[in-house]
This record gives C-alpha cells, structure tokens and sequence, in this order.
C-alpha cells in the first residue's frame, strides 16, 4: 500500500478533522504516532488504513521521536502530510517537510488533488486575504485537528516501532491549576478581551457563561500578557479556532487576527464601548456600551 | 531637505516610547495626585542612559544628539509631565553648565556622576524678586580667604531636595548688575545651605520645587564655575538650550492630550453616533493636530540647529514660545470635546492642562521668549 | 557557547488592507522587527547573561531586510552581530525554503549550540520555519518555550504544556521558539542603540550558500478576498441596559443561539 497522506500526531487524541481531510484526498491514509500507545490506538480505529507507532522511553517527550517519524514517513513518501496546530505536532510535521523536502502551508481552507498537482486554498496575513497554491511535489499542511475520532469499525494494524530519541527528556512537570477546556465541544462560547479591566471582573462573566452554559474563552493579549486563565482558552489565528452556536465577545476590539477563530460561529454578538471597534462588522447582533452595565444585564434577563 | 529622522533617532524614540507608555503612563494619574518625586522613574531613567543622552560617552552620557533628546523627552512627556521635568531640569539645566563651563577637576568631580545620572543635578537662578529679571538677584558670594560664602534665597528650584548638586548663581559683585553675577557648584549637605517647604502647584505636581536658603555657607574656592562675572551669561546659554527641552515637554504633554480626545471622540456616543462623526468635533482635532505638528517641527528644526552648529536662541525660543502656547490651547481643546467628563479626575485630560501651563512661565515666560525673539529681528 | 537567534525584518497586516481582487496592499505599512522576536533575544540575552555565549543575529528575506536600520534594530537588543542573506528571490520564499536557507547560514556560522526564535512572525504567523529548521539541521526542537538555562550541551528549557510547564533535558544543540509571553523584552537602553551602528554586520550572497534546490515548487494561481459568513449587523440601542439586554436575549432564542 503507497500511502497518499500521512497524519502525524503526537500526543493529542484530536485527530478527528486531519483523518477528514486525508480521506477527501483519496487513496489510503497512514498515521504516525510518537505519543501513548492508547492514542495510536484511538487514531487506528479512527478510519486510517495503517499506523506506526514510535515507541520511545516514558521520559521521552513526543519531539525525541521526530526523527523516527521523518524515517517512517520517507519510507512511503506521501502527496500531503497533516499535522494538527499544537507544538509538538509541529515540531515533528517540521522533521518530516525537511525530510520529504516538502512546501509547507498553514492557512490551508481546502486542499484537493489535481493529477500530479496539489491545490490548497490557503488563508494569508491574519486572514485577510485567500491564495489558490498550486503545488509540485509534497506538501505538508498544519491544520485544525478537530474532534477526537470516535471508533469507526475495527481498527488499522499498528506496526511499533522502537525510537532511539534525540537527546532530550523529561525531567519535570508543573501544573498551574487553570482548568484545561475544549473549546471545539462548546456550544456557547463568550470570549473575553482587553475591555475588561480586572481578573476581579471575570466573576461578572462566569455569572453569564453559567446562566447559558457557555465556556470562557480570550483574545491573545488576556490569554498572554494578563494571565487569567489557561493558554487553551486563547482564540485567534495561532490559537484556538471554534465554530460554536453563539460567540459572545466581551469587550473585544475585533482585530482579524482574533475573529478568524471564530468565522465559523452561527451567531456572533459583540459587546464594547467603541463604536468604532472593527468587532461590529463581524456581529449578527452588537451592543456599543458598557460591559459592566450590559453583561449583568443580560444574565439577569436570562432568569 | 530631509524630514526623516536617522535610524538612531527612529530607534531611540521607539525605546523610550515603550518605556514611556508601558513604565511610566500607569503612575501618571498617581504621581500627580499624591504629588510624589518618581524616584523609582529617575532610576529607571539613569538605567536606559537618558539622564543625560546628548553629553559624550567619555563623560558618562550617551553619546546622542539633542534631536534624540528632544525625541525622548517629548515622549516621556506624553507619559508623565512630571517625569519630564526632572529629567530636563536635570540634563538641560544643572548638568550643561559642568560640561560646557566647568575645569576638568569639576567635570571629573561631578560630570561623569551626573551625565549617567547617579547624582541628580538642579539649576538654582530663580529668586522671589528675581524672575523674568533674572539679573535682579540679591543672593551674594562673598569671597573670604579661600572660600565664598553665599548668602540669600532661591524659589521654584526643580528637583531639590532630591538633587545632590546645584549650580548657584550669586552676585560677586553686587555693584556690577548682570556682570557682577557667578555661578557656583554647591553640594546639598553644605553646612548653611537648607531646602525650605515644597511649593503647591496647579500641575506638574510630583515635580518637587521648594525654595533654597543660603546662611553663611562657605563653599570652597574651586566651587565658582566658570569665572567671576561670567554667571549670568552662563544662565542664559543654559537656558538656550533649556528651552528647547521644554519646547519637546509642550509638544509630549499636548500629544498626550489629543491622543486621549481622539480615542473619547471615537468612544463617546451621542446623537446616535459617535461625536467623531460630527464635524465640530473633528475641526477641533484637525486644528490641534496641525497646531501640534507645528510646534513639533519647530523643535526638531532648533534641536537641530544646535546639533548642526548653528545659532539656536532665537529657534529655541520661536519652539518654546509657539509650543507651549499651543499646548495650553490643545489641552484646553481637548478637555471640551470630552465635555463634562473632561472636567474629572476620570479622565487625563485635566492633568494635562494644568501640567501644559507651566511650560509658559518656566525657563522664560512668554514674554522672555517674544523678547529674544524680537531682538533677532529689530536689532 | 554560541546563540543564534533567527530574527525577521518584516510589516505587521494591521497596517495592511486587501484589495477587492484579494491581492494585499502593504503601501500604508512600516517594517520592524516582528512582534515577538525580541522576547526570542530577551531569552538568549538572560542564558547569555548567566552561561557567558556569543549572540549572533541571523535574518533571511528580501531586499530591505539587510537596511541599516534592520540590524540596528536587533543589535540594539543585545546581539554581538548580525549574518544576513538578503536575495530578492526570496520574496516568495516559502516556509521551508526559509529554513533551509537559515540551515545553511548556521552551518556557515559554525559551532552553533542553540538556536532560539521567536514564537511566530508578525505576518505570515506560520509557527513552521523554526521546525522545519530543525528538521533541516537534524537537531532536537522544542516550541512554546518559556525559559531556557544551563550551558551548552546540557540545556534545562521549561516549556507550555495544556495545564501547566514541562521541564526538558536537551543533550545537544537545539531549535527553541520562544512563547509569545515567554519574557518582557527589556527597554533598550540608549548607548545599546548608538552602539549598534559599531557593530559587525555580515551580509552572505545567497548563490554562494548552494542551498539545495526546493523539493516542491508553489505556484499562485489566484487571489481573492475571503468569503465570509455574512453577518446580520444589527446595532442595539443601549440607552436602557436592561431593555437592551430583553431585546438581544429574544433576538437569540429566536435565532436558535439559546
């Protein structure tokens, strides 16, 4: 079997959307996993046609194994090679486009195969404009991983092998105690920016965000420079990207770069004193004042 | 004609920008309400070498020229008017008299300190009678075996008690009006020489600005700066250049203020939409904006001039004169398009007019200005 | 023990508009050094400082990222000196064909122990090149990398991981990429910027280098402004919080969002 498209993964079970994507392309689909056995074993019964599993020593992070994935992909070279948006992924999807010699793309919308063409309609420069790229020879695509796959009938063979890992290891992990989230499984979403001025005045969200069952999420500066809550719940484009029922923005400017995390949303509705703020060209419903004043608001009309 | 600035400038202005607006813009509002001396700001200042950016590395500045220094002080300026004015008090004014005037043992004893800005400096010329007519002094330096002993009072004096070192001006002799002034460097702690109650002020208020009081102090021989009778020329080429600094500090504080009423024009709603919608509104910024940009350029230009060598009182002075005006203008402009709201400590803009005041009176009222500027052009 | 740090000259798409046939008009923006790379040089600055190491700059671009001003810009920041490739030719460049140029100025560098970049550039915001480096160099690579300490061969790098920080022992050379908010770039200080100008600034001609040629060649065949899922854009009159609030919640139930 010449694989057409190989998914590397690393440790994260969210595979659902790269398996998608290898499956539109046609022809058969392999997976190399440098992580725990069971998430080979999810992404196996996932709907690929085959998996090597890079087994490497326990205190081995996944990038020890980039090499040995490089090795198991130049063995049956791919047209496409996926990888979902998080650092190790990435790490290891950048071994294999150097092995393979391949274009790399990270904005790609749609990718098809044309004869011995690929074509990725690719998102540029936060966004703002689409590219058709028409590609000679191997491309590796950085994309949204999506969902974790749920079980698609009997699982592909697993063939392990054994990683001599680059010199590198774990020797210690540290929790913060923010609560880790998915996002892509919330229907509701409110996301907060710069326009709330305190941690203190998170209470005045969460109060809303249990009222209609949404979870929190930031814009980047939050997420970054304030520290209020986990990087996981970072949206924009080198962050997370959603498509909930509704997306409430919190005082949130609306720059590109925050909003094409959330293009998907069915409902959009924005909350900020500018009325200038680029967040009300992108709302279905938009309220230009004081969050302070409209957000408990909202949650008391909710009851 | 190049109207760009050098990759230096350019650089030197993004850096102190940051410092500025990340360091320095959070404390504004508090500085000024509990009138406190940003001490934390003068360290942070002597650190990035801006206490005393246009004098030589040999000397412990920066090497930099004075348009980089007009850059950084407007920039801080649109931060912190108070910050501002130490560090111009401070390299404009106490610090030029050491480097251009002072004898290689003054300039080893104080410059290198002062220029990196270890020791912080203070220029000690303003008497209760004597302002705008600054010859009218009575403070004396009486010289006695191997000693002056200084007697008389100083007001309004920037940065004391904070300073470590004052440039004095006293009459040697009295009888000689202007010519019969010295200028003398005085150490704080010297017996005789205490720092009275700080001055209440409209704006600018962290600046400290006590008076001074001379009781037989004896200062050593080799404290006289310069030579005898030349102090008063020493404080107008001082203030030559004082006033270009002050100029960049009219031009930041103005800055500051029309940022702030263009974010609230684009906020405010009234009417349906925003009050930058409506065409009173934006004729007021379009004014300021232009009255601003000129009262910028004509600061660069008298920055330049004296980086370039060129004769710089009377540009120094059109700069002062149109940029200090202008800011009050700009100031009191940008207090009406926020309306009532501009009248409260919610927002900056009322720090910013009574901090732009000050820029009319100090280092030469106004009037000095149109008087310097009047000679160039009826001699 | 000497510090690359992979930097890039380049304009941030704030300033930058779309035309209605999707082509990019950067005419309104002013190039600078990419948002988070002076936290990359704030990282090897701190491990420079504590180590002992030589800073080299290195940057790969078209015409522009060699101005002056370029590397006064990253010299200013603490680097010992700056190794450019400025080739027209690489106004286009892909991701890969990046990287393997700044394999190849690294291997003409020599004696690198670490490589350190910032999280993503300003523009293109790809989060690849330093990868694909590593890949190309047959180095260990770590991303979101909060701190790095230690000497050369013996690396402690504290990295992000969802929940928390994972502490990693890198035995050799390395790839690191900086988390955006890894560390506060301290203020440049006056005599660092009108020092810059002294300093050594190598330009490299890119023929000279004999990168390999690109495996896969990408084409543009077509531009366009993104499709985007049209928006109701209705405003809400909030003179009256809470009849703003009972009339947003209707509007929703109605749509179906709650």
């Amino acid at each position: 079997m010449s694989v057409n498209a190989w998914i590397v993964v690393a440790d994260q079970r969210e595979v659902g959307n790269l398996i998608a994507v290898a499956r539109s392309l046609g022809g058969p689909v392999g997976a190399v996993v440098a992580g725990p056995r069971s998430v080979a074993e999810t992404v196996a019964s996932g709907g690929v046609d085959k998996v090597v599993w890079c087994h490497a020593p326990d205190d081995a992070p996944p990038e020890a194994s980039a090499r040995a994935v490089a090795d198991a992909v130049a063995a049956d070279p791919p047209r496409v090679a996926l990888a979902g948006r998080n650092p190790a992924e990435r790490v290891l999807l950048g071994a294999v486009a150097a092995r393979l010699n391949a274009a790399v793309l990270t904005g790609a919308r749609s990718v098809s195969l044309d004869g011995d063409r690929t074509t990725v309609v690719n998102a540029v420069f936060g966004d703002i404009s689409d590219e058709t790229v028409a590609v000679s020879g191997p491309v590796a695509l950085l994309l949204d991983g999506g969902s974790v796959p749920p079980a698609a009938g009997p699982g592909a063979p697993i063939e392990e092998v054994t990683v001599a890992p680059l010199g590198m290891k774990v020797v210690e992990t540290r929790t913060h105690g923010f609560e880790t989230v998915d996002l892509n499984a919330a229907h509701r979403v409110i996301g907060v920016g710069r326009g709330v001025k305190a941690k203190e005045d998170l209470a005045l969200i969460e109060a809303l965000a249990e009222a209609i069952e949404a979870e929190i999420a930031c814009s980047r500066p939050v997420a970054e420079g304030l520290n209020w809550m986990g990087k996981d719940r970072y949206i924009g484009s080198s962050g997370a990207h959603i498509a909930p029922q509704l997306y409430l923005a919190v005082g949130i400017s609306g720059q590109l770069q925050h909003m094409v995390g959330v293009t998907g949303a069915e409902t959009i509705v924005g909350i900020n004193s500018d009325a200038n703020a680029a967040i009300f060209s992108h709302t279905d419903y938009g309220l230009v004042g004081d969050l302070y004043q409209l957000v408990p608001a909202i949650t008391a009309a909710l009851k | 004609m190049d109207f760009d600035l050098t990759d230096e400038q350019q650089l030197i202005r993004e850096a102190v920008r940051e410092f500025a607006q990340t360091e320095v813009a959070p404390k504004a509002a508090e500085i000024d309400r509990d009138h406190r001396f940003p001490s934390e700001f003068l360290a942070r200042m002597a650190e990035l070498n801006i206490m005393g950016m246009p004098y030589p590395e040999k000397f412990g500045g920066a090497g930099a020229d004075n348009v980089s220094y007009v850059l950084a002080a407007e920039e801080i300026a649109r931060a912190c008017a108070t910050t501002s004015v130490v560090l111009l008090a401070h390299a404009s004014l106490a610090t030029f008299p050491v480097y251009k005037f002072g004898t290689d043992a003054q300039q080893d004893r104080y410059l290198h300190d002062m220029a990196s800005g270890r020791r912080l400096g203070a220029f000690a010329l303003t008497e209760p009678g004597a302002g705008t007519d600054a010859g009218a002094g009575t403070t004396t330096a009486t010289l006695k075996g191997d000693e002056y002993v200084l007697n008389g009072s100083k007001i309004f004096i920037t940065n004391a008690p904070f300073a470590e070192i004052y440039i004095v001006f006293a009459k040697t002799d009295p009888a000689q009006g202007t010519r019969g002034m010295s200028a003398f460097i005085v150490e704080r702690d010297t017996p005789g020489f205490s720092v009275g109650e700080a001055e209440h002020k409209l704006g600018i208020r962290g600046s400290s600005t006590p008076p001074l009081y001379f009781a037989d102090c004896h200062i050593p021989q080799d404290a006289l700066l310069g030579g005898e009778g030349d102090g008063f020329k020493i404080a107008m080429q001082t203030l030559d250049g004082g006033r270009i600094g002050i100029a960049a500090q009219a031009v930041g504080i103005a800055q500051g203020a029309l940022d702030a009423a263009a974010a609230y024009a684009k906020e405010r709603v009234q009417f349906g939409k925003p009050i930058a919608a409506l065409q009173a509104i934006q004729w007021m910024i379009a004014d300021m904006a232009t009255q601003l940009d000129a009262a910028r350029l004509l600061t660069y230009r008298a920055a330049w001039c004296e980086d370039n060598g060129r004769p710089y009182g009377t540009e120094g002075a059109m700069a002062k004169l149109f940029a200090s005006e202008t800011a009050t203008r700009v100031c009191d402009r940008a207090i009406q398009v926020h309306g009532g709201y501009g009248f409260t400590e919610s927002y900056p803009v009322e720090r910013n007019y009574r901090d732009a005041k000050i820029t009319e009176l100090y280092e030469g009222t106004s009037e000095v200005q149109r008087m310097v500027i009047a000679r160039s052009y009826l001699r | 023990m000497r510090i690359v740090v992979a930097y890039k000259w380049t304009c941030d798409p704030e300033e930058a508009t779309a035309r209605p046939d999707g082509t990019v008009d950067w005419s309104r923006a002013k190039p600078g050094l990419s948002t988070y790379d002076p936290v990359a040089m704030e990282l090897a600055r701190r491990l420079a400082e504590e180590a002992g190491a030589e800073l080299v700059g290195v940057t790969v671009g078209a015409k522009g990222v060699g101005a002056p001003i370029a590397s006064k810009a990253a010299l200013g920041r603490g680097l010992d000196r700056v190794v450019i490739v400025e080739d027209e030719s690489l106004r286009e460049a892909g991701r890969s064909e990046l990287a393997a140029v700044v394999a190849e100025v690294i291997r003409h560098i020599g004696d690198v122990d670490l490589v350190i970049t910032g999280d993503s550039s300003v523009d293109v915001a790809a989060k690849m090149v330093p990868t694909v480096l590593a890949g190309e160099l047959g180095w260990p690579a770590v991303a979101e990398v909060t701190s790095v300490t230690g000497q050369a061969g013996a690396l402690r790098v504290e990295r992000a991981i969802p929940g928390g920080v994972q502490v990693l022992q890198i035995s050799g050379p390395a790839v690191l990429a900086a988390s955006a908010d890894a560390a506060a770039p301290r203020v440049p200080g006056m005599k660092e910027l009108l020092a810059a100008a002294r300093k050594p600034v190598e330009l490299l001609d890119l023929t000279a280098l004999k990168v390999p040629p690109a495996g896969a060649v990408m084409t543009v065949t077509g531009r366009a402004r993104p499709e985007r899922k049209a928006r109701k854009g209705q405003l809400i009159d909030t003179t009256d919080p809470a009849a703003a609030a009972a009339e947003l919640v209707a509007a929703l139930r109605a749509a179906g969002a709650l």
